[in-house]
């Protein structure tokens, strides 16, 4: 056996399998990030992330550990149900990630809810 | 005002010392000309002092609270605590920039200092490249992104730092994994250097592991201070969210430790030259690429970096990088893949490597693809994103495998394994298959805790099978081969890590509940119980804290609320480790009633993944500080010293 087979075929066997669990591990759990234009757009089955702003329609219940709203982006909006603890920084105006699926009853059910920071660093920058 | 134009000066002038530095060095490199040699490397110096200036002051117009600098304005307030002033210095998207290329010029001045030894040429080369590393980040805040960029009309009061940030990790963190990004860029340059001159010798290896173990230790302590900040401060009971900032650091980390191993090969038997000079070139190329993923906020991340103009320079940067270590290690490969030791069998010491190698590189992969998914899917239609189940999915397998591998691999010996190799992986076998008896008899079900459990404690026994036999031989043997027992100590520090990771990651309970005063909630055997809540003004914000009893001890978890930035909260998270769990309690709301809602988190084994940490650094440290120069070694050994290019 040649120099290049012997270390080729197991390096080449490693990398054979490096790329199948890529391809089953993507194509089992990726999930389309969309507005909630595009979701209202194009009705997903599977699970979804949605982004969108959070409007001043929060009703929590179950001491704050339940959750409705309302998120919006520039021309859709969706109601949203949620049970958990809450981002620190979760409040109307600010953008949310949910991530959950859309239910037959129109409601958006999510089962984890991302709040984007609106800077990492700073506060907002200084307009005056 | 003053500062700010002082500051662009001070910039401005290490612009043009960094492109002279850069030109002269080339050219002087080519003629092999001591004095433009010495000249070019002074450049370097001097215009590393200006980035110094520079960046002291930002820092005393930080400390001054000058608010005609936009970046002192948008970063800090009189009522900052003064020591998270000064930590403004790298808290924003401008002054990080600064902090990594004033890291870029001290670590650079050092690493040239220190590579006299290695020839004119490599040493000038080397200086060439570091020099327009750092000419390229001078360029970016002189024109791009300068952090002494003036107001308009100076305000009385800044903006502050957002109260998740107003943390003592803050101070320690992201200087930490800064330095450790800006470190990368010293082996890339003596890594391209050597290949320009036709030099992969002894002294190159040498001299390119040192600072590529600066690197990875700063990583390494970068990473776990990140981990143990977001544990201890966020408040959603994990460490690591598989985000795309927590990608890019992680992967430069991996292609150095897949390096700092096959180094090893080199050294021993002249082989890899090609592959080791790829590894420590994709480190960088990692991090130039991480920069640009994260700072130009095409993907989706938690967190957002503020998006500036930076995002195309650092592609373009990338697009350079990438093409000039390409062509290079294109071109040299060849004369680079020399054998000049007999081939080894597949199953020996530099199998093992290999192998480690190509596992390592193959996570890479992994979290390569899960990083840039959203980019790809998006550009053919639907973004799509993947999150933890991925990177579990597709890792964990590998990650398993490395672990067997560090159990079986410091066993083997070089060139080729044979029966007495048999003999010695009977510790490791025997205390793998005890790990998995007592797991089963703990009543342990989950299939990857059998897995990853007594795979960990037969690399735990590999490491104690090498100590014990030289101690029973020549204890003398492990102060004179301090770096492979060192080596060893940190291979043993990482199986802590991995237990610690696989115990809480897969052990973890937790429960959402709301209480009224009095109740208790009981979570994987622990009993809390709820005394009532109180609350208290605190400068500019309300904090409600709880009582929870446990045991005797009364854990206070805390939500702050700050009024001034339209009602943000901010949790204060309350932890109570004992030897086998972490009991971590967040309260997640205040009821009129007097009920709280809280989550309670049962982590087992999160502080073995510090302690692991710490036991990793002190074993590189102690490996390597004080080690003779390996180059004398390795010239006795015969590899020989230049290419035949």
């Amino acid at each position: 056996m040649t120099l290049a087979l012997k270390w080729g075929i197991p390096v080449a066997v490693v990398a054979a399998c490096v790329g199948y669990l890529i391809y089953t591990a993507s194509g089992g759990t990726s999930e389309y990030y969309v507005t909630v234009s595009e979701l209202r757009a194009h009705a997903q089955t599977g699970d979804v992330r949605v982004a969108g702003v959070v409007q001043d329609d929060v009703q929590k219940s179950d001491g704050g550990l339940h959750v409705t709203f309302t998120e919006k982006d520039g021309t859709a909006s969706m109601p949203v149900e949620y049970s958990g603890t809450l981002p620190d920084i979760f409040k109307p105006g600010i953008t949310v990630v949910a991530e959950g699926r859309l239910g037959a009853d129109g409601v958006f059910h999510a089962r984890a809810l991302l709040a984007k920071c609106p800077s990492r660093f700073s506060t907002q920058p200084y307009t005056s | 005002m003053i500062l700010g134009y002082l500051g662009v000066g001070a910039l401005l002038a290490g612009l043009v010392l960094g492109g002279f530095s850069t030109l002269l060095s080339f050219w002087a490199g080519a003629r092999e000309d001591p004095v433009f040699i010495q000249v070019a490397r002074r450049a370097f110096y001097s215009a590393a002092a200006m980035t110094l200036l520079a960046s002291a002051l930002l820092e005393f117009a930080l400390l001054t609270h000058d608010f005609s600098l936009a970046y002192v304005a948008e970063h800090t307030d009189l009522s900052t605590p003064i020591a998270l002033v000064a930590a403004g210095f790298y808290g924003g998207q401008e002054g990080s920039l600064l902090y990594w290329t004033l890291i870029l010029g001290l670590l650079g001045s050092a690493s040239l200092v220190a590579s006299s030894s290695l020839g004119g040429r490599v040493a000038a080369y080397a200086a060439g490249i570091l020099a327009a590393i750092l000419t390229f980040f001078l360029f970016v805040l002189a024109v791009v992104a300068s952090p002494f960029a003036l107001l308009s009309v100076t305000p009385p009061d800044g903006l502050g730092l957002n109260p998740v940030l107003r943390d003592g990790g803050m101070l320690i963190h992201p200087p930490v994994v800064l330095a450790g990004f800006a470190a990368f860029a010293i082996p890339f340059a003596f890594a391209c250097a050597a290949l320009l001159a036709g030099r992969a010798d002894a002294s190159w290896i040498a001299h390119t592991r040192r600072f590529a173990l600066v690197a990875w230790c700063l990583q390494t302590t970068g990473l776990l201070l990140g981990m143990w900040w977001a544990y201890h401060v966020l408040g959603w009971g994990g460490y690591w969210g598989w985000d795309p900032v927590e990608n890019v650091a992680l992967m430069p980390w991996l292609a150095t430790t897949a390096y700092l191993h096959s180094a090893q090969v080199q050294e021993k038997r002249g082989r890899l030259r090609a592959w080791n000079f790829g590894l420590v070139i994709l480190a960088f190329l990692l991090v130039v690429f991480g920069t640009f993923i994260v700072r130009s906020g095409v993907v989706p991340s938690v967190h957002t970096f503020a998006i500036s103009a930076i995002g195309p320079w650092f592609l373009g940067f990338l697009g350079v990088c990438l093409a000039f270590s390409g062509v290079l290690l294109a071109v040299r490969a060849s004369a680079l893949g020399t054998a000049t030791t007999r081939p080894a069998a597949a199953i020996s010491r530099e199998g093992a490597f290999v192998l480690q190698n190509v596992l390592l590189i193959g996570v890479i992969a992994v979290v390569f693809w899960g990083t840039v998914l959203p980019l790809v899917s998006g550009m053919f239609g639907v973004e799509r994103v993947v999150g933890a189940p991925y990177y579990e999915r597709a890792a964990a397998p590998l990650l398993a495998a490395i672990l067997a591998l560090m159990a079986v691999g410091p066993l083997l010996p070089w060139r080729r394994a044979g029966r007495p190799t048999v003999r010695a992986l009977r510790w490791p076998a025997a205390t793998a298959v005890l790990a998995l008896a007592v797991l089963g008899a703990a009543g342990v079900r989950s299939v990857a805790a059998r897995i990853a459990i007594p795979l960990a404690a037969a690399a735990a026994s590999t490491v104690f099978t090498e100590y014990g036999r030289a101690l029973r031989r020549n204890p003398e043997a492990i102060a004179r081969g301090r770096r492979r027992y060192g080596a060893y100590l940190a291979h043993l520090g990482l199986v802590v890590v991995a237990v610690g990771i696989a115990a809480s990651h897969l052990g973890q309970q937790e429960k959402d509940v709301t209480l009224a005063p009095g109740q208790q909630v009981t979570v994987a055997g622990y009993t809390l119980t709820y005394t009532g809540a109180a609350s208290r003004q605190d400068g500019d914000h309300t904090d409600f804290i709880a009582g929870m009893q446990f045991g005797d001890r009364t854990l206070q978890p805390s939500r702050a609320t700050y009024a001034g930035l339209g009602g943000q909260a901010l949790t204060h998270v309350a932890i109570s480790t004992t030897p086998v769990a972490d009991v971590y309690v967040v309260l997640a709301d205040t009821n009129p009633d007097g009920s709280a809602s809280f989550r309670v988190i049962v982590n087992p084994l999160v502080t073995w993944i510090w302690a692991g940490g710490a036991v990793i650094i002190i074993g590189v440290v102690l490996g390597n500080l004080g080690e003779r120069s390996p180059v004398g070694e390795l010239a006795r050994r015969r590899i020989p010293a230049t290419l035949p290019v």
